[in-house]
């Protein structure tokens, strides 16, 4: 290290930035690749907290089986990534009030030391691997936070035992992601909850946005994001939702072809995004009579009772409950009266990415855990500092 | 007819100007801006308007209660492009306003004119619509860089002229009135009368005794001048960074807004009913409160801090005992807001409340002595400038020009 370099890192050491904040600066700076990719775990943070739980797989840089396959060109594979490389188990929590209540499924980083956990609820449709690759982004930028991504009911691996009677009610599905949160805890013999910040996706926010005002969080919830859906425009939307439905493919020959659906209707706009999250939407037929039998595991037309249930009064939620709030909608801005007039009042952070489709979180995953990132630094109550004055900085040399 | 001349007649008539003259009108505001410091000095009288966001049949309607440019004095506080659909013209008429008057047309940078904002929230989409191209866009970007990042306002009287003619000027010295809200056809509304004790700063003033907002010391020989502090108009708010007027002075504000730091704080901040500084919930700048506000309009002679950026339903809102006032000027935000909106008039000192003016300079603040004595003496030493609101609401709009409606999500479960 040249003098010059010692210095400047001693004047940021000394104007309060610790070496660790140092050492993510110089990460976040380095380029990612989106095709493929790393697991983000350390063998210390991972194998710490395995021996609490059994059940697991646990995969290891040196059991990465998935990796990039040599060879292949760039962006044409096709083949499914598995949830393990993104993740470093899986939870399989038992809820106890009621014998018909569904095993929740979850999948889940842990946070290290005093990091923060970002708590995933996905779509209508969708599963909780949605999250995978903007989780992994996560942890490149900000190593210490975890990630806990649940499957709702009726949705990838939470089966739901009377599945005549799917119960996807608001309600329902934010005492199950509260659940989910709190058995979390208890699985993995957390002492206290971690910092949380809620993200939820379509459907998703709604349920994240319930979960915020019901303040059973307590002081843990330090902030929410919802990813594009607004009430108002959700609520246009629902009448040409059932033609949308049915212009989906009913099935797909193999697993392959649901992932090359995705990515050539532009469902999702990004191959990686759409190779680790596909597999979790489609099962397949165990009687193999049809020449398709990838089927979509959620019968999404069959939500539609459900539909307003989830959408009224969201705004009012998203602007009324505690805590920090980030909106990141894709496309252009589709804001309603309600979040206008809040937005112009300064009440919570918009965000838009113009070159994001609905799935804003798969397409564009890296921008997202910048913003996901950004949110909890601004929201981190340990760590309010205000700036230095501009005469103090001016006394000390430096521009203005 | 200059050129110019025809350029506003154009804008005004909601027809944008071709690409080429753009250019150089851009070019000229920006020879014009760049002498200008970040902080402007205007005097009273002066109507002072808040956020504007490409509603330009509003803006006309705003200048017909206002009175029109040049007769009447303008400070606009940022934001006038975005979320409207004339962003391009109304934005155009002003720069040209502003080229033809310069003196009489200040106007400050919002959080809006940024590049990475308008690319977002329409006006960038705008000028590719009405152009075919990006240059406008850019000319137009190359200018924001260069607006002020705020304003002082010196020589605001502690009295009101009257909201039109048909008021004589005697009645409002004697009613000796301290707000006034109008409606858009110079009607009072209603009035709000000067309290004996109501004493906004501290009684005990600074040190300094250069002019308000200068932070300057010197000794100013006796004149008393003006009671009124001065009034500083910034698009958002205060920054934890800054603890004087002059400071402002000192930033490098030749640039895109940064997403932390003094600038993008003077631009993005709010007040709230909080201790001291907080987090703000939009993502950037922060929240202050009201010992923040009075500790720095003390420490600057302030009597006043105008700024704009929140919409308030009722067009203006003053808060922490009317220390800080918020100005919105864009009626029916969005088309469908349904709020109405404020412009804020101060009048000019005339002279006729004022004992001694030395040298003709507004506003010595005369240090402690002084205006202790006063404070015992006479009934006439009023710390706030004297305020006029005039509320209007939103002009019947044409669809010319309207984008077609937003595309319904096709899918959002």
């Amino acid at each position: 290290m040249s003098d010059l370099q010692k210095a400047w890192a001693k004047s940021r050491l000394s104007s309060g930035m610790s070496p660790d904040a140092f050492d993510e600066r110089e990460e976040e700076e380095d380029g990612y690749l989106t095709e493929m990719p790393e697991p983000t775990f350390e063998d210390d943070s991972s194998s710490a907290s395995s021996a609490s739980s059994t059940g697991t797989i646990i995969p290891s840089p040196s059991r990465n089986l998935f990796a990039r396959p040599q060879g292949v060109p760039r962006g044409r594979t096709l083949q499914q990534i598995p949830w393990t490389t993104y993740f470093e188990r899986e939870l399989f929590l038992k809820t106890e009030d009621a014998p018909s209540s569904p095993t929740l499924h979850a999948y889940l980083i842990s946070p290290v030391d005093k990091g923060p956990l970002f708590v995933m609820h996905h779509g209508a449709g969708s599963s909780g691997l949605s999250f995978a690759v903007v989780g992994s982004e996560i942890r490149k930028r900000q190593p210490s936070a975890g990630i806990l991504s649940a499957d709702a009911r009726g949705h990838g691996s939470t089966t739901n035992p009377d599945s005549d009677k799917l119960d996807l009610s608001l309600a329902t599905l934010s005492k199950d992601l509260l659940s989910v949160i709190k058995s979390t805890k208890e699985e993995m013999k957390w002492k206290e909850l971690p910092s949380i910040i809620l993200v939820g996706h379509s459907l998703g926010g709604a349920v994240v946005t319930e979960l915020a005002m019901s303040g059973a969080l307590g002081n843990a919830l330090l902030g929410y994001v919802v990813l594009d859906v607004v009430e108002g425009s959700a609520m246009d939307a629902l009448q040409s939702m059932q033609t949308y439905l049915s212009t989906r493919p009913n099935g797909f020959a193999t697993l392959e072809a649901g992932i090359e659906w995705h990515v050539r209707s532009r469902t999702i706009r990004n191959s990686v995004s759409a190779r680790t999250s596909v597999p979790a939407l489609l099962s397949q037929d165990e009687v193999r009579t049809d020449s398709r039998p990838w089927k979509w595991r959620t019968d999404l037309a069959s939500t539609q009772p459900f539909w307003e249930n989830w959408f009224v009064g969201l705004s009012k939620k998203f602007l009324g409950a505690r805590g920090g709030k980030l909106l990141l909608l894709a496309g252009t801005d589709r804001l309603d009266t309600e979040l206008t007039i809040g937005q112009m009042q300064g009440k919570y952070a918009l965000q838009v990415f113009p070159e994001a489709g609905h799935f804003i979180h798969e397409d564009l995953p890296e921008k997202t855990a910048v913003s996901l990132v950004d949110f909890h630094r601004r929201n981190d109550r340990s760590a309010l500092v205000l700036p230095p004055k501009v005469s103090d900085l001016l006394r000390q040399g430096k521009k203005v | 007819m200059s050129d110019l001349d025809k350029a506003i007649a154009q804008l005004r008539a909601c027809r944008p100007i071709p690409e080429s003259q753009v250019r150089e009108l851009c070019h000229k505001a920006r020879e014009l801006l760049i002498e200008e410091g970040n902080v402007v000095t205007v005097t009273a009288p002066v109507t002072i308007c808040g956020d504007i966001h490409g509603q330009f049949h509003d803006l006309m309607e705003l200048f017909r209660v206002g009175g029109d440019p040049p007769d009447t004095n303008y400070l606009f506080m940022g934001d006038f492009v975005d979320r409207g659909f004339y962003s391009l013209e109304s934005f155009l008429l002003l720069l040209c306003l502003k080229v033809r008057y310069p003196d009489r047309m200040t106007l400050i940078r919002g959080n809006h004119e940024s590049r990475q904002i308008t690319t977002v929230y329409g006006f960038y989409d705008e000028c590719l619509r009405k152009y075919g191209s990006a240059n406008v866009w850019r000319y137009c970007c190359d200018v924001f860089d260069y607006l002020a990042l705020g304003a002082i306002v010196l020589g605001a009287s502690n009295t009101l002229s009257p909201p039109n003619d048909a008021v004589s000027r005697d009645v409002y010295v004697e009613e000796d009135i301290e707000i006034e809200v109008c409606n858009a056809d110079g009607d009072v509304m209603s009035q709000f009368r000067r309290q004996p004790n109501d004493r906004k700063s501290p009684n005990g003033t600074a040190a300094k005794t250069g002019p308000p907002g200068s932070g300057a010391s010197g000794s100013s020989g006796g004149s008393t001048g003006n009671s009124t502090g001065a009034v500083l108009c910034v698009h958002g708010g205060l920054s934890p960074l800054i603890d004087t007027v002059d400071k402002i002075r000192l930033l490098d504000r030749k640039q895109e807004v940064p997403h932390e730091g003094a600038m993008c704080d003077l631009l993005w901040s709010d007040p709230d009913e909080i201790d001291g500084w907080g987090l703000s919930p939009r993502g950037a700048g922060f929240l202050f409160g009201p010992d923040i506000v009075k500790v720095f309009n003390h420490r600057n002679d302030l009597s006043l801090i105008a700024r704009a950026h929140q919409l308030v339903m009722e067009g203006f809102k003053e808060m922490f005992e009317a220390s800080i006032v918020t100005v919105w000027s864009a009626p029916n935000y969005c088309y469908r807001c349904g709020n109405v909106a404020a412009v804020l008039e101060l009048s000019e000192d005339n002279g006729e409340q004022i004992l001694a003016r030395s040298n003709g300079e507004f506003g010595r603040s005369d240090g402690g002595v002084a205006r202790g004595v006063m404070m015992e003496g006479e009934n006439g030493l009023k710390n706030g400038p004297a305020r006029r609101y005039r509320v209007f609401q939103a002009a019947p709009q044409d669809s010319r020009g309207m984008p077609a409606k937003k595309p319904v999500a096709d899918y959002f479960l």
